[in-house]
């Protein structure tokens, strides 16, 4: 008798529908993203291969941060793939290395200001790009990268698969993940001591000095 | 009687799933809502697509806006539906149409900078159908 009770009972408190799952969409719903899943067996070793996270390297060395930024933006999103969708969480990792040796233009490392405030009143501070950029080597990029994503719940999931390092030291396991080395978005010119004395003499002649001018005397 | 549309409010946050009162409320909210999303549906559907067509044109050397005016251009007529889709299922259809739309557009170049002495190429010939 109490055994057999709870379950009568039991049954006919239940709801009858929970057993169906309704399959046809609610109204208002948009087309599904697509998943890493629901495909063919034999088509399941691609469908891995499309929806996988690849890890990138991004070399910042006298590159604008901004442009390092755009860049990795895209790539951590997953807007650089035909399968994007925002809910589809398709975007990368990204490794960036040398943010120690970026490279603003103008004036910039002096005017630029990064503001904060603690909470605190009188706890507004402002810090010029160089005082920040000793203070924290990778503060300026991923400053600017994190101000570049879209500003809702998926940035800091976003951030978490961004990995600066000051310099060209990268851990062991994160080297080993690394697939391609994206190309930097600025070219670096040459200094003049970095040419060789032979291209200098090929270098054509764009004027013709008089021959008063003696340009080798320092006078 | 609410058997019958307890699938209505099944999949809500809170009371709103068990309690008729609260959840007639709630369904006339929702019936309203995706009346007036039709419309934002379809703008939300074409930035995707225009965001997936600048993804795999990017991976073919191109920009979207060059993509796009120089498909026109050629007189291929595919909506950002069909070229976003061809682009995920058919990769090398895509390939192949973006390197339609940059030899047009070299050919555009060649339109203007030569002053129309060049011969017109071959893709900017506009095809009559009438």
């Amino acid at each position: 008798m109490a055994v057999a009770a709870p379950t009568a009972r039991a049954a006919a408190l239940a709801p009858p529908l929970t057993a169906r799952r309704f399959r046809f969409p609610l109204p208002g719903a948009l087309p599904p993203p697509a998943r890493a899943a629901m495909a063919s067996f034999t088509k399941a070793a691609q469908q891995w291969a499309t929806f996988a996270r690849a890890w990138y390297l991004l070399d910042a060395k006298m590159q604008p941060p901004g442009k390092i930024a755009a860049v990795t933006a895209v790539r951590l999103e997953g807007r650089h793939k035909p399968i994007y969708h925002a809910l589809s969480d398709c975007g990368d990792h990204v490794v960036i290395i040398n943010t120690r040796h970026i490279a603003f233009s103008g004036n910039k490392w002096e005017q630029k200001v990064y503001s904060s405030h603690t909470g605190y009143p009188g706890g507004f501070k402002q810090v010029t790009a160089t005082q920040l950029h000793m203070k924290d080597p990778t503060a300026i990029v991923k400053l600017t990268i994190y101000r570049m994503l879209p500003k809702n719940l998926q940035r800091r999931t976003l951030m978490q698969r961004l990995h600066l390092f000051p310099d060209d030291v990268i851990p062991e396991d994160i080297q080993k993940n690394l697939v391609e080395e994206l190309p930097q978005p600025r070219a670096v010119p040459k200094r003049l001591d970095e040419y060789t004395p032979e291209e200098i003499a090929a270098f054509p002649m764009v004027w013709t000095p008089l021959p008063e001018l003696d340009l080798n005397s320092h006078g | 009687m609410n058997q019958n549309i307890l699938f209505l409010f099944q999949h809500f946050r809170g009371r709103k799933n068990r309690c008729y009162k609260l959840a007639v409320r709630s369904v006339r909210r929702a019936f309203v809502k995706s009346t007036k999303a039709r419309k934002e549906k379809k703008r939300f559907l074409r930035a995707l697509w225009i965001t997936r067509i600048e993804a795999a044109s990017l991976e073919h050397g191109l920009k979207y806006p060059a993509f796009i005016s120089n498909l026109l251009k050629s007189q291929v007529e595919l909506n950002r539906k069909m070229i976003a889709d061809l682009a995920i299922y058919e990769p090398k259809t895509f390939k192949s149409l973006a390197a339609l739309a940059q030899r047009r557009r070299q050919e555009g170049f060649l339109a203007a900078l030569g002053d129309g002495k060049e011969p017109e190429g071959i893709f900017s010939r506009i095809v009559h159908h009438y």
